[in-house]
């Protein structure tokens, strides 16, 4: 009986392990540059989308996968400003976390606009595209404004 | 017809003459402030007469600008008569425009931009004075300017204009095409664009030699970049849709976005034109000589 109970106790605390998410010990830097490869990465989504929404070049169906990598980098911002991560060329400004709440509204506000966004494309309407990429780029435009070093 | 008909009828059609005509006018005064408020966007002014806090009013003042020659700390441009242009006359407001004077006679500062507005004509000058009066008049005494002792007396300003400043109204170039001139009207008179983006001398007179070639010192440890088509030190890769885009949402070609003090211009300003004045600026931008 003992043995069988040992044994379940012995099953159980192994799955437990594995089915814990794994704490990486992340350190300043690596918060950091992973928070500026999301950033080089959303960089990338405005600019080609704003090419293809300009008329710039036409839409082979890139447009739906932009605004899905828009909503998706962007949902992820949330997790990526870890305390203590102004080290280097980080150009986050110390308001984001003397300020959470007013971070975290503009955050949502971003968020909302991608959101929006998806919906517009999903809709094939060039002017509703035309007018939610452009909610979504005052709300990036508002957060660097007030979150970020400001740049010439 | 009785007499006391044709009294009748007279009446009716005076009544219907004058309701007309009050009609028109106030149509055209409602036109007129609305053309207003849209230049009042286009020349800046509710950027710099709007102090930098949260909630502060429009057009109120109070905002610091920081120089090399002290902080200028922005009046309050509401239509409130005791700290505010409520008493102004048409006439005050044109001067002050054109020539850098206050009603008292007294010399502004060029930290306000009139050698730039100097170029605005009548017409939009009193547009702009019509919205701004359509406003709330807001009590709000600004501080005074914090300045070194040489600067603390208007003749220093009086002494300036005697030196660098030329008035006069902008003259479109008729060999350049109505886009372009529209552009170089609001880059170098209504929205002032050179007061930040050309460098200034010892005694801050802008360099007409380096016009939107950039300022290094633009106060509070900002500066502002090259705008002039250089395809190295300026924005000569980037194409007339890129800057009228830049103007519309502040997103640079590569997708990211300004901040600082040009975030306040596109929030405030250039977001607020229309397509065709946004792209009448690039226009007129990109066919600068590179510097």
């Amino acid at each position: 009986m003992q043995t069988k109970l040992t044994g379940r106790l012995v099953i159980l605390v192994a799955a437990c392990g594995l089915a814990s998410p794994i704490f990486a010990d992340t350190t300043a830097e690596d918060a950091k540059d992973y928070r500026i490869s999301i950033m080089t990465v959303l960089r990338g989504h405005i600019g080609a989308t704003s090419m293809t929404v300009r008329g710039l070049v036409d839409d082979h169906g890139q447009l739906a996968a932009h605004a899905d990598g828009l909503a998706n980098g962007i949902a992820e911002l949330q997790y990526v400003f870890q305390e203590g991560s102004v080290v280097d060329d980080s150009e986050a400004l110390p308001v984001i976390w003397e300020q959470p709440e007013k971070f975290a509204a503009a955050i949502k506000k971003a968020e909302d606009a991608t959101v929006a966004f998806k919906e517009a494309v999903g809709s094939g309407d060039s002017e509703a595209i035309g007018a939610a990429f452009r909610n979504v780029g005052m709300s990036c435009r508002g957060c660097h404004d007030d979150f970020r070093v400001a740049h010439d | 017809m009785t007499k006391k008909a044709n009294r009748r009828v007279a009446a009716c059609a005076a009544t219907l003459l004058f309701s007309t005509l009050a009609t028109a006018a106030t149509g055209a005064e409602d036109s007129l402030v609305a053309k207003g408020e849209y230049l009042v966007h286009a020349g800046g002014c509710v950027t710099c007469h709007t102090a930098d806090e949260e909630g502060a009013t429009p057009l109120a003042g109070g905002r610091a600008l920081q120089s090399p020659f002290g902080t200028f700390y922005t009046p309050n441009i509401t239509p409130d008569s005791e700290t505010g242009i409520g008493n102004w006359s048409d006439e005050d407001f044109v001067r002050a425009l054109w020539d850098g004077v206050n009603p008292d006679g007294d010399d502004y500062f060029p930290a306000f931009p009139y050698p730039s507005y100097t170029g605005v004509s009548r017409d939009d000058a009193l547009a702009i004075k019509a919205y701004l009066f359509s406003v709330e008049p807001v009590a709000s005494q600004t501080p005074e300017h914090d300045l070194p002792f040489y600067m603390s007396s208007r003749v220093a300003a009086g002494a300036w204009k005697l030196s660098y400043f030329d008035a006069g109204r902008f003259v479109p170039e008729p060999q350049q095409s109505d886009e372009w001139n529209r552009g170089a009207y609001l880059v170098r008179h209504l929205a002032h664009c050179g007061e930040c983006h050309t460098s200034r001398g010892r005694l801050g007179a802008l360099q007409a030699d380096a016009e939107l070639a950039g300022n290094p010192e633009l106060g509070e440890e900002e500066s502002a970049p090259n705008i002039t088509p250089h395809k190295e030190h300026g924005i000569g890769r980037w194409s007339v849709s890129d800057i009228e885009y830049f103007l519309d949402i502040g997103m640079l070609p590569d997708g990211d976005f300004t901040g600082g003090a040009m975030g306040a211009v596109i929030e405030d300003n250039t977001s607020r034109l229309t397509r065709e004045d946004r792209l009448a600026i690039a226009t007129y931008i990109k066919s600068l000589s590179p510097r």
